[in-house]
């Protein structure tokens, strides 16, 4: 999966300058860079919730062209590869928990609803949310319902995930619940591009780091390096210093 | 004066259910129904063909929530036997009471319950939008399954104040011929001279209605909020 010469702007601002990623498959590619930097609309663009004035896309062998008009049939192929994790989880607050999981199984992939029930089951088995199969999303935890919303996303056994900032409305002991799924389903070999503002998380999960500020890729290569205080270039330095206790 | 009562109530209730109430459901459904398509018109894309469409709903919806429903009611059934257009109605358009009554009744209600349900879908967050869609929900899907079932709970307490508006507005119908609760009151009144008591117990009995259907409703909220359960002891 990558992104080639991406150009996105917003009224007047140009939010993406000219990128161009990849994004590793059965790996952890980590997206940081301080808030407005342009992150969150790189990985919407994955996903096609956005859509670029210009670049390509590149999925497979499917090949997109923002500057032209998207077809259905790509969109759909898209979103069926990748998965998304919002920030404010966003489950169907009329739906039981299953209910949301199944949802996407049932109504998009046309599968049997049995079929889709016990693969449901398996995922809350998962994310440690077995006895919440009944519940509705008002009666959840913020980390209860974003589990969830990852279940809900892992059921239309995507290629990708996408998580845009999943932990960032959470308080840190639910925080904590919530990435320890994630690092879980990491060890699985599933690939993710997670937008975060935890450090420490991203230097535990992450297999590759790009850093991301006023629309520039400034960053995009191991982890190693970019912790490392000898390696890294002041604004990296600058930045992480500013989201921890490191001097 | 319970005389007078026991031998008109059956008469004012016999039109209640022969013309009151079927008028007000029928044109409630129909109007719901137009109210519907409207409001899904007027939120689709605006470009090509669409815009032409979209200037008209939003004509219909101005014009009928802009003129007095008793004057919608005069034009429809003593105005329209006198739209003569050569070739396309040259005897007019005759339509008998109740169908007269039950088309502009349709047509008001769909005009203001249009801008309810358009206000309804409206308050969704975008975020239901974007979940459906990021699973690969087309835009018809989503509407269906995830943001009309959304909606259709906001917006029944608007719309059940829409219906009880309308049962009490078919009174209005007695002006078009139609033998309903008020026009048969009317008649009574005109014949044992006890306005007071006539019109107070035709009065009572929209009263009864109107009672019922608030009850209704807030059975109906009862059941459509079972997904919006209080929260016990958990913090979000």
């Amino acid at each position: 999966m990558k992104l080639e010469q991406v150009n996105k702007t917003f009224g007047s601002h140009q939010v993406l300058k000219n990128i161009s990623l990849d994004f590793p498959r059965g790996k952890v590619t980590v997206l940081v860079g301080p808030s407005g930097s342009g992150k969150s609309t790189i990985l919407r663009s994955l996903n096609i919730l956005e859509k670029p004035e210009t670049g390509t896309y590149d999925f497979d062998d499917l090949q997109i062209d923002f500057s032209k008009e998207i077809s259905k049939n790509d969109l759909f192929y898209i979103r069926q590869k990748t998965g998304m994790v919002f920030q404010s989880y966003n489950l169907f607050p009329h739906f039981t928990v299953l209910e949301n999981i199944i949802e996407g199984p049932i109504q998009v992939l046309k599968k049997k609803r049995p079929f889709a029930i016990k693969q449901a089951k398996e995922l809350l088995i998962k994310v440690g949310l077995s006895d919440k199969a009944n519940a509705y999303p008002e009666q959840l935890s913020g980390g209860q319902a974003q589990r969830v919303a990852i279940a809900r996303s892992l059921a239309m056994n995507p290629e990708y995930i996408l998580l845009d900032e999943p932990t960032s409305a959470l308080d840190p002991e639910l925080e904590l619940e919530v990435l320890k799924v994630l690092l879980q389903i990491a060890k699985e070999q599933q690939s993710m591009v997670i937008v975060t503002h935890n450090l420490a998380f991203a230097k535990r999960v992450a297999d590759k780091i790009i850093f991301v500020e006023e629309g520039n890729i400034i960053y995009d290569g191991s982890v190693e390096n970019f912790f490392d205080p000898d390696t890294r270039n002041a604004r990296i330095s600058q930045f992480i210093s500013s989201m921890t206790f490191e001097n | 004066m319970w005389n007078t009562i026991s031998t008109s109530l059956p008469q004012i209730l016999e039109a209640g259910f022969k013309y009151t109430i079927p008028l007000a459901l029928i044109s409630f459904f129909i109007g719901l129904a137009l109210a519907l398509v409207t409001a899904l018109i007027r939120l689709s894309a605006t470009k090509g063909i669409n815009i032409v469409i979209k200037l008209f709903f939003r004509f219909y919806v101005w014009l009928f929530r802009s003129t007095p429903l008793l004057v919608q009611l005069f034009i429809v059934y003593f105005g329209l036997p006198y739209l003569k257009i050569k070739g396309l109605t040259p005897e007019g358009i005759k339509l008998d009471p109740f169908m007269a009554g039950v088309l502009t009744f349709s047509l008001n209600t769909g005009a203001y319950a249009s801008e309810t349900i358009r206000a309804a879908i409206e308050s969704v967050p975008s975020g239901q939008w974007e979940a459906a869609a990021s699973i690969g929900m087309t835009r018809t899907q989503t509407l269906k399954r995830i943001i009309l079932p959304q909606a259709l709970r906001v917006s029944v307490p608007p719309l059940a104040n829409s219906f009880i508006s309308l049962v009490k507005d078919t009174s209005l119908a007695a002006s078009i011929t139609i033998v309903e609760m008020f026009e048969v009151s009317q008649q009574i009144a005109a014949e044992n001279y006890e306005p007071l008591l006539m019109y107070s117990l035709v009065a009572v009995v929209y009263a009864i209605f109107c009672t019922i259907l608030s009850w209704l409703q807030g059975k109906l909220e009862k059941k459509l909020n079972a997904s919006h359960v209080k929260r016990g002891s958990e913090s979000r």
